[in-house]
């Protein structure tokens, strides 16, 4: 095993030489190229003016040697063992080991480490949120959908799951912004960012003007999820599709009325009528994971409301619920397209499994379904999704250009796409090495998992 | 395992809880801190205060003043906050409020000098202050930080005597110190302001005789030498000196930023970029006689354009900039026109639109060195049609690179018509005519007409101006082919001279200065001629008008320019663009001036009445 890393590890090196060389001669090929000229913006300057600022550049980056030499010089300062150079390019010694340096990026005229450093914690927020709701839902629904295989929900799980998987980022994003963020329609979650200017003033913790008022949300929250969630788990279909049936129509009827362009009686009964066939049809369902995240939600909105009515005063949310208010909808557009993709694999692979000799057999032993399924079929299902979940570690850091974009996020995805639009030489070449060694380390985790999920796989 | 699950959650739940309850500890002391340094600041004001009460009294036991003796700040009233005076004696004036804008791209830097977009530039306007100023009203230069100023007789020594009693945001005084050591910086070769350093370069030396006098000395005579000297940006010495020990920290930082404008950042030295929002507070120790209305200005990065149209229909921010078409589909928004104003003006600023024409290349003469087929393109190309059908009407035509409102501008120079007869007699004259009746205009030896036409390719307007023109070339015989292209293959093309048209926009100023594009000097390799123009006689009129510091010569001199410019069409100048934006409507006293719309001047002049606040303390 440990042999089998090493190499593994060893093999890396000349990988992200190959990884660094293409992009280093792609963007040095790429029409204009990298030149001081293209950092002088040259408009508006006099000859003289233009020559002096691009000698200053070429002193900076060393732009006027061939690019062999550039690129040698790059390695050369990333590298942990090499030369040491002084400012001017030229060498000074052999001290054989010495700081790793990313270089200065050309925008920022700053380190590439520190802006790196700046972005990531932001990105990180995004993936450490997402890709935990991505993989639990998928891999529910996804196993539901095998076991179903055939029924209404297999039926209706792919439909939706199909539709979602097809909507493109940019336009679910900016639908959302449109819809659910604007004070034409319903105005819940805030445009972009990721705080408001108020919040930065508030405390970090949510607070109100009386002792008790917090404690009474949290109560009243408590009491009416449980209530919910008890209610979804344990009446019988009729009295939920009722429940289901006024809850939606009570949900779709306030929708509506939010609405200030479309407060007709006509659509007001129309929001209330498609919200009680939504509601009914939800609280049919035979999932008991469905319905419980369905009423319990439904319960924590009536426990807000009711302790917002109960309440003498209105109580300052603090930074805290402000920053997750803002995260809500990034997340969901990070999250739906992965998700979809998720589900779908996790149910071909679950699928697969439950036919297979092996499950049979450990029916015909008396194994009980339940059993079969969690602990023989779905831990064999699972080598797909290792292996999809190789590009977690470089995607975590690469952040998403779309809903970064969108959302106005500070983030990595923006960095590096300024980067390669401003020809960012230094800063392009850190992203793509770094998200080279980490998709690289992810195939090696990946790789080792299979070991352990798997007894037949073994590297010695 | 399951029967543990309770309590691991709730162990979770208490590590959860317990974290927060830290963070917001933390919040609180680093809040206190903040406090704390507020109330040093004030117990330092309170104790300058009270010395300079202490010396009054001292002075006025000891008898020893004299009225009219020395100089009185408030016998002249600076007549660069006449308008803003005149705005605060408005019935609904009042203080407060916030004023919230979007930039479009995130900001590299605030740091100055060093930053080198428009936003950073816009941020900075605030924050520091220059020597003179243009008044809005009529252009003329008035003094800012500077009460007087006079030019020596050959006009190459400029000596600026300051307003007394002037103060940075941080309380220390503004001396004639502060300006020589703002070109000393600028001029120090380790610091990365290449940009600004270029420009400065005319000057000779800076230097302060006493607190109050400092003397600009230039290498030769230069017409712009006012706005030279007095739009210098003053750095405070005692806080920008230290980092010409460490220039690296400055080169790399993200916004050191301090000076004697209306408003400062809260901390000098600690704003980042990846807040995504710039703010800036009210300077408490302004020295200016009129206090700027507004409790901050707010400028946050929204980079997506309908997320910025949303969050100003929220009215959460105050200015939307439209594109033509946008505009003209918002204008009739109903629940649009309900909070925000249109306002549609031409700033004298606007650069100009034209299509290049490109006279050499690769050493030989290009078909548009000859002056009658660059005038038959001027009469072939349908400006009035392009400003109606791509502009929306929202453009003026350009005649030249001067401004139709400035003195440069000769009236008798009017846009030049389409007239496609006229072009095709200038054209069969130059040797183009229709051969085969096929449509096409072809020389003597039997090539047709045709050229690339090279374009920015992420502008909407300038690709729809660009097939527009193709199909009226077209339609007269000449084929034209539109390459849109990547902004820095565009450099390298203009670098190299390597094509046959190019359509971009130069900017321009109150005076606009056309010796790099226009003078053969710039020919070279890296100039801004790079449609190799060279005309003798323009090369006389542009040198003399640029060391002519008499202001009617002049004028004179560059009408002249005009003149062989209009003949000559080395460009077929296309348009000048309005600036079209929504204003909230609570925001008042919105004028036109001729700088523009005075949203961003300064001093400020637009306020909020009192009622229609939206974010106070």
């Amino acid at each position: 095993m440990l042999t089998y890393i090493l190499r593994r590890l060893l093999l890396m090196v000349p990988t992200l030489l190959g990884i660094t060389v293409v992009v280093f001669v792609v963007m040095a090929a790429a029409p204009g190229g990298i030149s001081a000229l293209s950092l002088v913006e040259g408009q508006n300057l006099e000859p003289q003016t233009k020559k002096a600022l691009e000698d200053y550049y070429n002193r900076l980056y060393g732009l006027d040697q061939p690019a062999p030499v550039q690129y040698a010089r790059w390695l050369n300062s990333i590298s942990p063992v090499g030369f040491a150079q002084d400012d001017t390019g030229a060498l000074t010694g052999w001290p054989m080991l010495k700081a790793p340096d990313l270089g200065i990026s050309f925008r920022y005229g700053r380190p590439v480490m520190d802006l790196i450093a700046e972005r990531l914690p932001i990105t990180l927020l995004l993936n450490v949120l997402s890709i935990p709701l991505i993989y639990v839902i998928a891999i529910a629904v996804g196993v539901r959908a095998a076991t179903q295989r055939g029924q209404a929900f297999d039926t209706q799980a792919s439909v939706v799951l199909l539709g979602l998987w097809s909507v493109p980022t940019m336009l679910a994003g900016v639908l959302m912004i449109g819809f659910l963020a604007s004070d034409q329609f319903w105005q819940w979650f805030p445009t972009g960012g990721l705080s408001r200017r108020a919040a930065l003033d508030m405390p970090f913790l949510p607070q109100a003007e009386v002792w008790w008022a917090l404690l009474a949300l949290l109560v009243l929250v408590f009491l009416f999820a449980a209530a919910f969630m008890v209610f979804a788990a344990r009446v019988g279909r009729h009295p939920r599709m009722l429940a289901g049936l006024l809850l939606g129509a009570a949900g779709g009827y306030a929708m509506i009325q939010d609405l200030d362009a479309l407060n007709s009686l006509s659509s007001l009964v129309g929001g209330g009528v498609f919200g009680a066939l939504l509601g009914a049809f939800l609280a049919r369902s035979e999932w008991l994971a469905l319905r419980l995240f369905v009423f319990g939600s439904a319960g924590i909105l009536s426990g807000v409301a009711a302790a917002g009515w109960l309440m003498p005063a209105p109580m300052i949310p603090g930074f805290l619920l402000d920053r997750i208010w803002h995260l809500v909808l990034p997340v969901i557009c990070l999250s739906y397209g992965g998700l979809a993709f998720l589900a779908k694999l996790s149910r071909s692979a679950v699928l697969e499994n439950l036919t297979s000799d092996y499950a049979r057999t450990a029916r015909a032993k008396g194994v009980n379904e339940r059993d079969v399924l969690w602990r023989h079929v779905f831990r064999n299902s699972l080598l797909p999704l290792i292996t999809v979940s190789a590009t977690l570690l470089p995607s975590l850091l690469a952040g998403s250009v779309i809903v970064e974009a969108i959302f106005s996020i500070e983030g990595m995805g923006r960095l590096a796409v300024e980067a390669v639009q401003t020809r960012d030489r230094e800063l392009v070449l850190s992203i793509t090495l770094i998200s080279g060694l980490l998709t690289l380390v992810g195939y090696l985790l990946a790789d080792l998992a299979y070991a352990i999920v798997d007894p037949r796989v073994s590297y010695d | 395992m399951s029967r543990h699950l309770g309590w691991i959650v709730s162990l979770i739940v208490l590590g959860v809880l317990l974290l927060l309850v830290m963070v917001q500890v933390d919040r609180q002391w680093q809040r206190l801190t903040g406090m704390e340094d507020l109330m040093r600041e004030q117990s330092q004001d309170l104790r300058t205060l009270r010395t300079s009460l202490q010396r009054l009294e001292r002075e006025l036991a000891a008898g020893d003043f004299a009225l009219g003796r020395g100089e009185r700040p408030s016998a002249d009233f600076p007549a660069a906050f006449e308008r803003a005076r005149e705005a605060t004696e408005a019935p609904d004036y009042a203080q407060g409020d916030w004023l919230v804008r979007a930039f479009a791209t995130g900001l590299a830097t605030l740091t100055p000098f060093v930053s080198s977009d428009a936003y950073a530039a816009e941020v900075q306007s605030y924050v520091m202050e220059s020597l003179l100023q243009r008044n809005p009203d009529t252009l003329e230069w008035e003094g800012l930080l500077a009460r007087s100023w006079a030019f020596s007789d050959d006009g190459m020594v400029l000596t600026f005597r300051l307003r007394p009693g002037l103060r940075f945001s941080d309380g220390e005084a503004l001396t004639a110190h502060d300006v020589a050591f703002t070109f000393r910086f600028v001029m120090d070769e380790r610091i990365a302001a290449p940009r600004s350093r270029a420009y400065l370069e005319k000057l000779e030396s800076v230097e302060a005789l006493d607190d109050l006098t400092v003397v600009f000395t230039f290498a030769e005579p230069y017409f712009n030498a006012l706005q030279l000297a007095g739009g210098l940006e003053v750095l405070p010495e005692h806080f920008y000196s230290r980092y010409l020990d460490d220039p690296e920290t400055f080169n790399q930082s993200r916004g050191i930023l301090l000076g004697s404008g209306p408003y400062r950042l809260a901390n000098p030295l600690t704003w980042t970029p990846d807040s995504g929002r710039v703010e800036l507070e009210r300077n408490p120790r302004y020295w200016g006689p009129v206090d700027p209305p507004f409790e901050r200005l707010v400028w946050r990065v929204i980079q997506n354009d309908s997320a910025r149209l949303t969050t100003f229909r929220n009215g959460e921010i105050d200015v939307y900039g439209a594109r033509p078409r946008e505009y003209a589909r918002l204008r009739d928004d109903e629940a649009l026109r309900e909070r925000a104003e249109a306002h549609e003006y031409m700033s004298p600023t606007a650069g100009y639109a034209y299509v290049a024409w490109n006279q050499e290349r690769d050493g030989q003469p290009t078909r548009f060195a000859d002056r009658r087929v660059r005038l038959a393109m001027s009469y072939l190309t349908d400006v009035a049609r392009v400003i109606d059908e791509v502009m929306l009407g929202y453009a003026e035509p350009a005649v030249s690179p001067f401004s139709p409102r400035s003195e440069q501008h000769d009236p008798q120079h009017t846009p030049i018509p389409y007239d496609v007869e006229r072009a095709q007699a200038l054209l069969a004259e130059a040797g183009y005519r229709e051969r085969n009746r096929d449509g096409v205009l072809v020389n003597e030896a039997g090539e047709p007409f045709s050229f690339d036409l090279v374009f920015f390719q992420e502008n909407e307007d300038t690709q729809r101006m660009v097939l527009f023109l193709r199909d009226i070339y077209a339609r007269a015989g000449i084929e034209l082919r539109p390459r849109p292209t990547e902004w820095s293959v565009m450099l390298d093309l203009l670098n190299r001279k390597d094509f046959d048209a190019i359509t971009l926009a130069w900017t321009s100023g109150v005076e606009t200065d056309i010796f790099q594009m226009f003078h053969s000097s710039q020919a070279v390799a890296g100039g801004d001629n790079f449609i190799n123009f060279r005309h003798p006689e323009l090369d006389r009129a542009i040198e003399a008008a640029r060391g002519e510091v008499d202001e009617e010569a002049r004028m004179a001199l560059w009408r002249e320019a005009e003149r062989i410019l209009y003949e000559e069409q080395p460009y077929t100048f296309l348009m000048r663009r309005q600036t079209l934006a929504f204003i909230d409507r609570r925001i008042q006293n919105l004028e036109q001036t001729q700088l523009g719309l005075n949203l961003g001047a300064i001093p400020i002049e637009i306020y909020v009445p009192a009622e229609r606040q939206r974010y106070g303390r």
